[in-house]
């Protein structure tokens, strides 16, 4: 993240509408009040006059941005005035306008004296400046409707069904504009046409632009994007693409070679876009990402020899296969899950955390199945110190809590705006939350809770016979359902967790595969086809729903085999693509046309300087030796990992884990007293092979090898003879000034 | 000159003309800073951990009964009125130089919380425990260096030895995370980590290593922007990260060895005192923001003794800061901040199992020193009841006294960010600044 796209550029714009947990980044969409004319336009013979507060003048309020997040929309409202957000809640707005506050804000002697108006307008001073004029369609409209008596819908008035755009969803050329129409269809068959009082939003505007009016305009580059138009609660996404100008021969596409499916569908979307793949990678570029891609540590020199010295058939395949099944996989893989689930130990006791560490690792290292893994965090019960699966229980206490997780981890539903409000960009609402929140209802603690920054006891998380969650507003207890299914009893004697991880689990689960193999995907990939890898749903596409889809259905098929899964990643042409962009796929970023660079993550970088200068860093509390992938908590001192960037367990939620590079990641690098020591150390590499017999040239190889995990080409070794044979330096110190140079060259740094 | 040379002279033959150099260093720097930044205060915060008793410091109540006002005594400053505790003579001495706020006061009885809310102008957003390490929110530190650079490719923001409780980016990001010098400058052999080259390379070796580093870098660049190649940013900061170590005037900042015996002495041949000097060297430099962390404040039992032990040794430092910065006409345009998370009870009590009296959390009053930044000093600011129970006059929240420390950093506390989810974030939510001090 620069520090310019964390203010108001664009990019973050679209992001608020379009992702997570946005409770009030839905100002965004509507703060930019519209201008322009008011032409609702009736069907004929459809209802006119009078006005009504749900039909014509709740969607002013979502227009004009009066009950977005940052203004009266936010839950205490501003300034005594409190709408709901968006205008999900019909009753509240109208009470908050016609009676609260002794019926002050509206005049029904004289409405264009009513307060409402008077500060809209900014007749009398307004915080949220004028909204319209007097002369605005809006204003009039207001003013008909309390003329009229300010009336809401009844059950005889028609109710708003959907909204469609048109025209039908193309494919764009550059700088094509269209004018998308947005028609609200009512119960009563009716329609209007609401465009004006739309909110739109491109997940891409710089590839497709959109205005407030609904115009959409297309850059004058290649590429895809999704417009969104919300009214009144209701959602409808437009695609567009605009593939590059020049037609790329079918017959290019048909000769590129295959292993799977996964290359066809990579190629056949990039054939739509006129996009042609990138040149295979070399075989020890491939070897080097096999490594930290699989097990996150870097090959060996030896390694890097005997693969390519091996002819054999088959060699890639043989080789993915050997290093899925090295003992540093589950390692690796643990510490990816840890980012995710575990809790700060000075909250729930370090015991608790060293035991879900222990639970994670041991998972991987019997390649549990991605669902049973999933089932068994779900329902998990025992003693914190026993069984590591509890911890995520003792950690999230509140039904509320667990289910924002484990929605989010494993469904890629992002729920935690439905605790509060209705979803502003989806369909779930509070009843959806709490509906899902009721099967942890009855989740147990015995013995010692938390006591922070201890929390040393023991405690068993069991299964209640009772229980219950209630929902906020009308505090109804709820039975424990399941996104888009019915309320079910559970019995006493069961546990309705139970239920719940059967419907994650279950084939018709239209998330869990898709979001499990997106993560994979992603983790392996640099990107995931829909990302953030954990935020499904209409308004976020999938950059190839198609790939997503195999992926899915094959991740299920081989009954959720992660080495399974990753093996036909690591075959798949697609995989072992270089990075050099060619002509038509530097602009792609999205569709896997050539291989995405990425900076080692921090625990990787911290175990290969480790290998390659055969001293480790030593970390405080820990057994000597201990890797950095094997490290259980986050609560080790280690320069290093702070600077490369480790999630922080204090945050909340989580950070993510920074990928970006910083300065103060280079000069570590350049200059961290333990590297330095390191490199120099009497009893480490660079010492023993410079005192060994090698030549020069052998020497030069091995460092290569070692560090760049490559052969060294001729120029290469005859530009670094010369420096071996200046006089004034002895062996030892060119060898460790070139590893220093190659730790300190991108190369090393980031996978190519 | 090579980067050694200069540090050479700085130490052995400028000690009456190193002043210079770093005044120039400062016009330098304030060149370099955004032009529009040049005008507005630093701030060195002095972070005192565990929450400082405010009966024990800047708030006494002489008149209390004995088990409320200790059995410390005030001494009169140098503003008449004003009066602070006896183990604090060389602040007393001081007292026109700096403001005194007694009425800041908020809810957050624990340490988490507590700290949370005081580093970052925000309450947590849930409960939180006691010992609890959290954040919620981006700290001062961070906002200040986002909002603002150092020059010369200093890091924007310091904390000394570690970073506090809150201390860090939140949603802003790594980059924006505190540089944390965790050895002691009070060591002869003190070095910055990192920011300078490990002691056994001469700068030739370096250059040699560089040349070697120019030799084996062939990974190709694509600078077609269309690719976004991270490889590009790399770059960027390697160059940077090499003008860094190779600027002298940067590294200066960091040689504390420069400073005369005097001055050294001055501030206190302790970690602390040492660690002060830097955050005014680094300010001097044009880094915003420097948080000294000062643990240990959590007198729950045996206040007195452990007070008059902190007290002498930390009122030099701090005595001695201000002053130094007033006489290098730097103090307009640095904040010196010293507080906690809360103040403590009034009542002493004795702990089970303790033989001498403490006092607890107690966030509805504490005293916060406010010196410099442009407001001269010698007042005080709201008052708390005759026990030093709670604020009574000129009621104060965190987010009044955060709001002003970002309004003299430049920064508008009413300003909203987007977090990279996009979700709009009110940088304080009452930007309502501390009108006395501005």
């Amino acid at each position: 993240m620069t520090r310019k796209s964390l203010r108001l550029s664009p990019y973050v714009l679209l992001r608020g509408c379009i992702s997570l947990c946005v409770t009030l980044g839905v100002c965004l969409v509507c703060q930019a009040a519209k201008p322009g004319s008011s032409d609702l336009v009736a069907a004929p013979g459809s209802r006119v006059t009078p006005r009504k507060f749900e039909l014509d003048i709740q969607p002013i309020l979502t227009a004009r941005g009066c009950n977005a997040g940052a203004c009266h929309g936010k839950a205490r409202g501003q300034n005594g005035f409190a709408l709901s957000l968006l205008g999900f809640d019909a009753d509240t707005d109208y009470k908050a306008m016609v009676l609260e506050s002794r019926g002050r804000r509206l005049s029904f002697i004289n409405p264009s004296a009513s307060l409402l108006l008077e500060k809209a307008t900014g007749q009398i001073p307004h915080g949220g400046g004028v909204r319209f004029t007097k002369a605005d369609q809006d204003y009039q409209l207001i003013v008909d409707w309390i003329k009229s008596g300010a009336a809401r819908t009844s059950d005889a008035d028609p109710k708003l069904v959907s909204i469609d755009v048109l025209p039908s969803e193309h494919s764009l050329a550059p700088e094509e504009t269209e004018s998308l129409k947005v028609t609200a269809t009512y119960s009563d068959g009716s329609a209007r046409d609401v465009t004006r009082m739309c909110a739109f939003q491109s997940n891409e505007p710089a590839i497709v632009a959109v205005g407030a009016d609904g115009i959409v305009k297309a850059g004058k580059l290649a590429g895809e994007a999704t417009i969104m138009a919300r009214y009144m609660g209701k959602i409808a996404t437009w695609s567009a693409a605009i593939p590059l100008p020049e037609a790329i021969a079918s017959d290019r596409y048909a000769e590129l070679p295959r292993s799977n499916f996964i290359d066809d569908l990579v190629i056949s979307k990039l054939s739509s876009l006129n996009i042609f793949p990138s040149k295979p990678c070399s075989e020890s570029q491939f070897l080097r990402r096999l490594y930290i891609d699989a097990i996150g540590r870097i090959p060996t020199a030896e390694e890097v020899r005997e693969y390519l010295n091996d002819s054999e058939p088959d060699r890639r395949s043989r080789w993915v296969l050997k290093v899925l099944d090295r003992p540093e996989y589950a390692d690796y893989w643990a510490n990816k899950w840890a980012d995710l689930l575990r809790p700060n130990p000075y909250r729930v006791g370090i015991k608790a955390t060293y035991s879900l560490d222990a639970w994670l690792r041991d998972a991987f290292r019997k390649n549990l199945p991605y669902d049973q893994f999933v089932r068994q965090l779900v329902t998990a019960q025992g003693s914190t110190w026993r069984n590591g699966a509890v911890t995520i229980f003792r950690d999230r206490r509140q039904p509320e809590e667990i289910t924002t997780m484990i929605s989010q981890l494993f469904l890629g539903v992002r729920l935690e705006c439905a605790k509060c409000h209705q979803h502003p960009f989806e369909v779930y609402g509070q009843a959806d939350f709490y509906g899902m929140a009721a099967h942890f209802a009855r989740v147990g603690y015995k013995g010692t809770g938390l006591s922070p920054p201890i929390s040393g006891g023991e405690e068993i998380i069991f299964v209640k016979t009772k229980g219950e969650v209630r929902h906020p507003l009308t505090s109804q207890p709820l039975q424990p359902t399941t996104l888009f299914g019915e309320p079910k009893e559970v019995a006493a004697d069961h546990d309705p967790r139970g239920a719940l991880a059967d419907w994650m689990i279950s084939a018709d689960n239209p998330f869990f595969a898709q979001v499990a193999a997106n993560r994979l995907w992603a983790e392996v990939m640099g990107l995931g086809i829909v990302d953030p890898v954990d935020d499904l749903r209409a308004t976020n596409p999938a950059s190839n729903q198609a790939l997503l889809t195999a992926l899915a259905d094959y991740f299920r098929s081989i009954q959720y085999d992660n080495k399974k899964f990753l093996f036909t990643i690591f075959t798949s042409q697609t995989y072992s693509l270089s990075s050099q962009p060619n002509d038509s796929n530097a602009l792609d970023s999205r569709n896997y046309s050539r291989h995405y660079r990425k900076r080692l993550r921090a625990e990787v970088l911290a175990d290969a300087i480790t290998d390659i200068t055969g001293k480790s860093e030593d970390y405080e509390g820990m057994p000597k030796g201990m890797r950095a992938m094997q490290l259980w908590t986050l609560r080790t001192n280690s320069e290093l990992l702070d600077t490369f960037g480790r999630p922080d367990e204090n945050q909340d939620p989580p950070c993510e884990r920074e990928s970006s590079a910083t300065m103060t990641q280079t000069l570590h690098l350049m200059n961290a007293a333990h590297i330095q020591k390191r490199i120099a150390s009497d009893d480490g590499y660079c010492s023993r092979l410079a005192s060994s017999d090698r030549s020069t040239e052998a020497i030069i190889e091995e460092l290569y090898l070692t560090v760049f995990n490559r052969m060294p080409n001729l120029n290469e070794v005859e530009d670094l003879k010369s420096e071996f044979e200046r006089p004034e330096v002895d062996r030892r110190r060119v060898v460790e000034d070139l590893v220093w140079a190659l730790l300190n060259s991108p190369e090393f740094l980031y996978l190519d | 000159m090579d980067r050694r040379g200069t540090l050479k002279l700085g130490l052995a033959g400028l000690a009456g003309g190193s002043f210079f150099d770093l005044l120039a260093l400062r016009k330098a720097a304030a060149k370099e800073a955004d032009s529009s930044s040049a005008a507005y205060s630093n701030c060195i915060l002095i972070w005192l951990d565990g929450g400082p008793s405010h009966l024990e410091t800047f708030d006494m109540k002489p008149e209390a009964p004995v088990e409320i006002r200790g059995e410390f005594k005030p001494i009169k400053t140098n503003v008449p009125g004003i009066e602070i505790c006896e183990h604090l003579p060389k602040l007393a001495k001081i007292a026109d130089k700096y403001t005194l706020i007694r009425s800041v006061c908020h809810n957050q009885g624990n340490h988490g919380a507590g700290n949370h809310y005081m580093m970052t102008g925000a309450p947590p957003r849930i409960p939180v425990g006691c010992g609890a390490f959290v954040s919620f929110h981006p700290s001062l530190g961070s906002v200040a260096a986002f909002e603002r650079q150092a020059p010369h490719g200093l890091p924007s923001y310091f904390s000394m030895p570690q970073i506090s409780r809150s201390g860090g980016p939140n949603f802003l990001g790594g980059k924006y995370a505190p540089f944390v010098v965790a050895n002691d400058p009070n060591s002869d052999k003190f070095q910055v980590r990192d920011v300078e080259l490990p002691r056994e390379l001469s700068d030739d070796h370096f250059q040699s290593r560089r040349d070697l580093r120019g030799l084996v870098d062939r990974l190709p660049r694509y600078t077609d922007p269309r690719v976004s190649d991270p490889v590009l940013a790399y770059d960027q900061n390697f160059q940077q990260g090499i003008d860094l170590v190779m600027t002298p005037e940067a590294q200066r900042a960091f040689d504390i060895h420069e400073e005369p015996d005097k001055i050294r002495e001055e501030y206190g041949r302790n970690s602390f005192g040492q660690r002060a000097l830097l955050a005014r060297r680094l300010v001097e430099a044009g880094v915003p923001f420097v948080t000294l962390y000062h643990g240990g404040w959590d007198d729950h039992s045996d206040i007195f003794g452990a007070l008059q032990k902190r007290l002498p040794p930390w009122d030099q430092t701090v005595a001695a800061l201000i002053s130094d910065l007033e006489q290098r006409g730097m103090l307009e345009t640095t904040m010196v901040i010293a507080l906690g998370e809360f103040g403590r009870t009034p009542k002493l009590s004795t702990l089970a199992g303790k033989s001498k009296a403490g006092r607890d959390h107690w966030a509805n009053a504490m005293s916060i020193l406010f010196a410099g930044g442009g407001r001269h000093g010698g007042q005080v600011i709201g008052a708390t009841d005759r026990l030093g129970h709670a604020a009574i006059e000129r009621i104060l929240t965190p987010e009044n006294y955060v709001s002003t420390i970002y309004r003299k950093l430049g920064i508008d506390p009413g300003k909203i960010y987007y977090t990279p989810a996009g979700r709009p974030t009110h940088l304080v939510s009452d930007p309502t600044c501390i009108p006395e001090l501005m």
